[in-house]
Order: structure tokens, then C-alpha cells, then sequence
């Protein structure tokens, strides 16, 4: 009769009923797992470990409630979800693995198969569409904890990039209207819009009038840089200041050579010390020792 | 007076060329004669223009800067740009293959 009555229970009925009979020793089970994993590393501590077990027990005790059948656009099922992400998030934010934390959603899915094979009252076809809802649930749960870490470590990579960009673009004002720029790395479409109108704007502020670009930090030169390289040095000219360009290497020379690219129009100098010595030939600035 | 432009002696045979808002780069045959008469009656060497308030300088802007650069040239007048706007620089810079016909000078200070 018992067995007869257990299969007519929906899924869902089913895992709320094993969930009620044994929550004590579910979430008992899951807070110590948590504090295993999350404790041992100060990431959570144990009343956070507490109250995030049971918030998860009464979400998911909510989802399975809301019908026969779990509806995975429901806000159950988001507020679940949102949950896990938000999780995660804090995990991440204080310096935690994912790994551990996938092996932490794992864990949560073992605890409730340990249940399902406990219970004897389940035949073979509930316990399959059991274990396929389970499956369900936190295999979204884990993509989406994945597409957070995966987001998390995109923000990650533009902020430093950013930042590169930023750092590796140091103008310097050397002398009264004379700037020096060291391009170091190669120069793509995105950096050199960044260097020209960082370039462009020091040029206007510090009134300049003579800008020593210096590429010996550039290791390799093809079509685009060197085209990103004239325009630079061209919209220099329109400001109104001149422009040197140091520091070409025998290699970069010779790729130059082979890409027939055209410098005459501009001025070079071997080394960034001869291209200063040119600024200030140009600006009729004398630097001499003292004494002589 | 020149519509949609102001010029100004300021002396040493430099004339300052202060584009206004009137000004209609896209007819610059009507312009020119105007500004090379100004030019000629004032003995002028250089014509200065000023690129202050010029925001963008389109190719169409461009063209009417080469052009009055030419007609000075012919009239033995040195043209000169200044005050170029960073973004007007670097917009423009992007469209040419070569250097501009007329030179071009940081602000009025530094002009030779």
C-alpha cells in the first residue's frame, strides 16, 4: 500500500519529503562539508556557512514546492540560481577556488543521492527522474557559478590590461617643451588611439615643442605599426610641434626597408640621447658642462 | 569685412585669420579673392589662422585650407595654422597620406 501510495507521488514530493525527514541531518552534513572546505581557508565563517546551508535548503525546498514540476524560468528556480551566483561571487571576491566550490555544488548533489538510496520506498523510475532533476538543477547551478568565475576573470584581464595601456605610455615632459615617449610592446589600432590623444593633449598643456618618440622597447614592426607610427608622428606636425623618432634598431630598420615603408619625411636619431640633443639643437638650447 | 571670418593686422606683416561660426568651407572660390584683396592691401607675409574653435577639420575643411594656402603661395603670402585642437589633430591625421601644404605652429608665441 505504502509503495503504492509513494508512486504516485510527484518528484517533487518525493525529495520534499526526504528533505523534511532528514533535514537535520542534511544541512548537519553540509555545514560540516562547508566548513571543510570554506572554514579551513577563512573564506566563510561558520555562522556564514550556517546560514547559507539553510538558505539553501529553504530555496530549494521553495522550488520544489512551486509545482508538480520544476519550471526553470520560474523565480524559484532564478532565485535559486541567483543565490549560487551570488555565492560564488563572495567566494571569488575573498580569494576562493572555483574548483573547490564546483566540488562543494557536487557535494550538495551527493547528499541528496546518499537520501534517495537510502530510501527504499522509491522504485527504479522515480529514482531516475530524481536523478535527472537533481542533475538538472545543479548542472545550471554550476554553469552559471562557471559563467560568473568566467566573467569575473574577463573584468579581471580588461582592468589590467587597461592599466598596462595606461602605465606603458608614460609621457614625460624632460625639458621646457620637450616630451619624451618610450613605446615599449607593440602599438595596435586601440593603444595607439591612446597614445596619440594622451600624446596630443600633453602636447597642447605643456605648450610643447618637440616630442622625441623613442621605439627601442618596440621588438617587432610590421605594416600597421609602422603606419600607426607616421600618423602619430603626422599629427604631432599639425599641432605644430616636431617630432624624432629614436631608438629604430638595425632590425626594426631592416623590416622597415623590406615593407618599403617611407621615414624621409621624418626625423630620426640613433639613440634617445642623440634625439634629445636634436630637440634641443632645435629649441637653441646649450647644455654644457660647468666651466667650460 | 569678410563674412564668416575676422582678419586682423598684428603686425610684422602677419595677418590673424579668425574663423566664425558663417564660415562656409564648401565655397571657398567666393573666399578667396576677399582674403588675398585683405592680404595685399595690408602687405602681408604671413596669414595666421587661427584653429581654435575649429573642432574637426573634415575634408572638406581640409580642402579649404589647401586651397587658401595655394592662393597665398601665389600671392607670396606664407600661411601658418595654429592652436590645432588635439581631436581636430588627431581626426585629420588619420585622413591624409601626406604632410599638409601650409605649416603648422603650436599658438601664435611660437611663431618664427
Amino acid at each position: 500500500m505504502a509503495k503504492e501510495m509513494s508512486q504516485e507521488k510527484t518528484t517533487n514530493q518525493i525529495l520534499i519529503e526526504q528533505l523534511m525527514q532528514n533535514v537535520g541531518k542534511i544541512s548537519g552534513v553540509i555545514e560540516k562539508q562547508g566548513q571543510s572546505i570554506f572554514g579551513q581557508k577563512n573564506l566563510l565563517s561558520n555562522n556564514e556557512i550556517n546560514d547559507y546551508s539553510l538558505e539553501f535548503l529553504e530555496l530549494l525546498t521553495m522550488l520544489l514546492h512551486a509545482g508538480d514540476k520544476v519550471d526553470r524560468r520560474g523565480p524559484e528556480y532564478k532565485a535559486l540560481r541567483q543565490f549560487f551566483g551570488n555565492f560564488s561571487q563572495q567566494i571569488q571576491v575573498r580569494g576562493g577556488n572555483m574548483d573547490e566550490f564546483v566540488r562543494y555544488i557536487h557535494f550538495l548533489q551527493g547528499v541528496f543521492l546518499d537520501n534517495l538510496e537510502a530510501d527504499k520506498s522509491v522504485n527504479f523510475v522515480k529514482a531516475r527522474e530524481i536523478l535527472l532533476l537533481l542533475g538538472m538543477i545543479f548542472n545550471d547551478i554550476i554553469l552559471d557559478v562557471f559563467h560568473i568565475y568566467l566573467e569575473g576573470k574577463e573584468k579581471t584581464i580588461q582592468a589590467q590590461q587597461e592599466e598596462l595601456r595606461q602605465t606603458s605610455t608614460p609621457i614625460t615632459e624632460i625639458w621646457d617643451g620637450v616630451l619624451t615617449l618610450p613605446i615599449i610592446g607593440s602599438l595596435d589600432s586601440s593603444r595607439t588611439m591612446i597614445v596619440m590623444e594622451k600624446l596630443l593633449s600633453r602636447i597642447e598643456s605643456d605648450r610643447a615643442r618637440v616630442v622625441v618618440i623613442d621605439v627601442t622597447g618596440v621588438m617587432a614592426i610590421d605594416s600597421q605599426v609602422s603606419h600607426h607610427l607616421i600618423q602619430m608622428i603626422r599629427a604631432v606636425g599639425l599641432m605644430g610641434a616636431d617630432a624624432i623618432l629614436t631608438g629604430i634598431r638595425p632590425e626594426i630598420a631592416r623590416a622597415l626597408t623590406s615593407l618599403n615603408i617611407d621615414l624621409s619625411s621624418v626625423t630620426t636619431r640613433s639613440k634617445l640621447s642623440e634625439g634629445l640633443k636634436e630637440a634641443f639643437r632645435r629649441m637653441s638650447i646649450e647644455v654644457s658642462r660647468p666651466g667650460r | 569685412m569678410i563674412e564668416g571670418m575676422h582678419l586682423t593686422p598684428i603686425g610684422d606683416g602677419n595677418v590673424l585669420l579668425e574663423p566664425g561660426e558663417g564660415l562656409d568651407p564648401s565655397q571657398p572660390e567666393a573666399l578667396l579673392a576677399p582674403v588675398l584683396e585683405f592680404l595685399q592691401r595690408n602687405e602681408a607675409r604671413r596669414l595666421v589662422y587661427d584653429l581654435k574653435n575649429v573642432r574637426l577639420i573634415d575634408s572638406v575643411y581640409y580642402a579649404w585650407l589647401v586651397k587658401l594656402s595655394a592662393a597665398c603661395r601665389i600671392a607670396n603670402v606664407e600661411m601658418v595654422t595654429v592652436n590645432m585642437q588635439p581631436a581636430a589633430a588627431y581626426a585629420l591625421s588619420l585622413t591624409l597620406d601626406k604632410s599638409p601644404p601650409f605649416t603648422c605652429v603650436l599658438d601664435i608665441h611660437q611663431l618664427r
